[in-house]
This record gives C-alpha cells, structure tokens and sequence, in this order.
C-alpha cells in the first residue's frame, strides 16, 4: 500500500503531529510505501499531488479553536473538487491532537474531516483524536505515560492497513489532569521569563 | 464607539451599516494562517505577533457587545479566511488551564466578552453539518467565555444579508 502522512501542524519546530506520524509509520510497518509532505506553504496543486497513487491518506493537525487549523482546512477546501480524480480509491483517516486534557475535544474537527470526504466523494475512514498533546515529547509514545497513545495508534493503524473505516477513537496519556495542568502552566511561566516578561505580564489586558 | 463586531467572508458593499454602532472586519486570503507559535500567549499577550491586518482583531474583541460571524459553512465549520482570523485571536483568552464541568478549558483574559451570533451561508446544508456547526458555536462560546450564542443557517450570501438589512 502507498500511504500518504499528513503533517497539519504549521509549526516549524518538532510538533506533536510530528511525533505522532513518526510513532504511526512505525506501527504501520516497514510492508507500505510512505510519503511524508507538511501542509503549511504548499500550493493546493502540491497538496493534490501528493495524493498520487495513494491508497490511504492520514491527515495528523493540532486542534485549532475547535477545529482544523485554517492552512489546512484551505487547503482541503481548494482540493476537494479534484480530489476523487487523483486518488479516486484513497481511504482519509485523520488524528487531531489537543492541548486540553480530554481527546473527546477533537470530536468536531474530526467531524469536520469526514464531513470534508462526503464533499469530496472520498472514502472516510475512522479518525483518532488525542488529548493532552503538550506531553507527546515527555517519552518515547507508547511507553510510560504515553502507553494509552501506543494502544491506541495500534488500533487505529490495524484500520489504515485493511482500509477499514470505524467509528472515531480516543485516548489521553495515562497521566494524572492536575499533574499534565501543573507542568503546561510551568512551561508557559518559563517561556514567558524566557521572553523578558514578568508573570503579571502574561495576564494583561488591552 | 462601535460595539457590534461584524467578521465576515462575502462582499457586503451595498449594505449600509452605522459606523458608530458596527465595526466591519473583511476576512480575506490576505489574512495570514497561524504559525502555531503562542507568541499571542507568551511574548506579546493578548495581541498575535504577525503583522497585517488581523493584527490588532483580537484586542478589539473585549470592546465589543458581541461578535456577529458571517462565513460560508464548511466541512460544518467556518471557512478558510474566517478560521484564519479565528486561529490567530486566542490571545483573547489567558494561556493556563481551567476546568469546566470536569473538562479542560482555558481561564478568561478579559472580564467582559461579547456574545457570539454566526450566521452561516451554503447550498444544500445537510442535517449532519448543521448539527456540527451547533455543536461548534457552543464550543466556541465555551472557550471564549461568551454567556450567550446563537447560530443561523442560510442557503446563500445574498438572502443572509436579506436578513441583516
Ligand atoms: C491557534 C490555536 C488554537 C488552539 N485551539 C485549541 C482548542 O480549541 N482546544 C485545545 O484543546 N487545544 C487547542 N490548541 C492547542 C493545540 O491543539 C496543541 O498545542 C497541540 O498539541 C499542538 O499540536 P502540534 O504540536 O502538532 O502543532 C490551540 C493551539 C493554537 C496555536
């Protein structure tokens, strides 16, 4: 199988969606053909293009107000028409990650992708949604406190080999929500002192 | 001052609105994406670091009485150039954690906020999209501590502004 990932995050630094792709492509093993291709800066005509061939496709982005970060969604939008063209037989699979504890908060935007398929005549598969993205990096996923996301990537890429479509899953790291709210708020007042701003800095009001 | 805040995606030339009541903010392609970088959080709070004219959208939230949202609906959620504006106005909200009903949300930078009223344009909504754009205006409103939202459905630009006449 020829298996196009997705990158949805705009960041240029390591993202989580990256992570995820990297943990996914492992568990979907070394039997497919992968093509990797980051959505920010490309031309509707580069995104399209990396659909050739393909049999199933997993979109990975960070939840953006509720939703799909607008990059992507303009993206999928401006593609949606020619889509079924290029990849007539591509099964989408999406995983939205979040910075909220609770990978339930990904259920709209996932939504949104199989919405999206309807509207481009494409086959939805299932779409995995993960909470308390700010800790992807915190071990290696799978193990330790991110063993939930390793069981659930597994499950999912089981899926994405057979070109299954299910209904959405969800997984948060098997860590405690005032533990991962404690660390998320440290990391914020670090970076803030690291930018020169005084912890009242970060509370004003304009 | 204006305290109705109109965002919208569509041509709105010929409507005639009160200066001194509404505001009118164009989303359009110009609007550059978010770069996922907190800056609006972290270096400059409250106010995204990317200059054009989204710029200074999300400081003139908390002035406003409430926020009227004109986008196509798409995919049962906003479009393109309404997310853009959307995506890089979460400097609106403070960057640390609270919880709501037992779930995570962010804590309110500002103690007033507007309402929120959306109203959406396309053909031939489906009754699935419909119910993801309710359940996406209340989310919303959620998260950007709005007490009161409403959401509307029309099926094209032109009789939308039929009704906002
Ligand atoms: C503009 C913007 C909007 C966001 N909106 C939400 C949201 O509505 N809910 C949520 O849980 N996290 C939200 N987040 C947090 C991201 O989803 C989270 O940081 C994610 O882990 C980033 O993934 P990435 O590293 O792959 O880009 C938002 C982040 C940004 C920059």
């Amino acid at each position: 199988m020829k298996i196009l990932l997705i990158n949805g995050s705009p960041k240029s630094s390591i993202s989580s969606s990256e992570l995820l792709i990297n943990a996914l492509s492992e568990q979907l093993g070394s039997s497919n053909e992968y093509v990797t291709i980051r959505a920010m800066g490309l031309s509707k005509q580069e995104f399209l293009d990396g659909f050739t061939g393909v049999d199933a496709a997993v979109v990975v982005f960070p939840l953006y107000v509720d939703g799909i970060p607008s990059h992507l969604l303009r993206l999928l939008y401006e593609s949606k028409d020619e889509l079924k063209h290029i990849a007539p037989n591509v099964v989408i699979y999406a995983i939205a990650n979040n910075g909220f504890y609770e990978g339930e908060q990904n259920t709209l935007a996932l939504n949104m992708m199989r919405h999206f398929c309807n509207s481009a005549d494409v086959q939805w598969g299932q779409g995995l949604g993960i909470g308390a993205g700010g800790m992807l990096s915190a071990a290696p996923i799978g193990a330790g406190p991110l063993k939930n996301i390793g069981a659930a990537l597994k499950s999912f890429s089981h899926n994405i080999n057979n070109k299954i479509s299910k209904d959405n899953l969800f997984a948060q790291p098997n860590f405690p929500k005032l533990l991962y709210k404690l660390c998320v708020h440290l990391v914020w007042r670090q970076s803030a002192r690291n930018n020169g701003l005084k912890r009242k800095d970060l509370y004003k009001r304009l | 001052m204006a305290d109705i805040l109109i965002v919208h995606d569509i041509d709105i030339k010929g409507l005639d609105l009160d200066k001194d009541k509404y505001a009118i903010f164009q989303a359009s392609r110009e609007v550059k994406p978010c770069v996922g970088c907190f800056g609006c959080w972290l270096k400059t709070p409250g106010k995204c670091v990317i200059k054009d004219s989204d710029s200074d959208f999300a400081a003139t939230i908390p002035h406003m009485q409430e926020v009227i949202v004109i986008s196509q609906l798409t995919f049962g959620g906003l479009s393109p150039n309404i997310k853009a504006v959307f995506d890089r106005s979460i400097g609106f909200i403070l960057p640390f954690f609270c919880s709501i009903d037992g779930e995570m949300h962010h804590q309110q930078r500002y103690a007033k906020r507007p309402s929120l009223r959306y109203l959406l344009y396309a053909k031939n909504i489906s009754d699935e999209e419909k119910a993801t754009a309710q359940k996406l205006v209340k989310a919303n409103a959620l998260n950007l501590g709005a007490d009161n939202y409403s959401i509307e459905f029309y099926d094209s630009a032109a009789k939308l502004l039929e009704g906002l006449k």
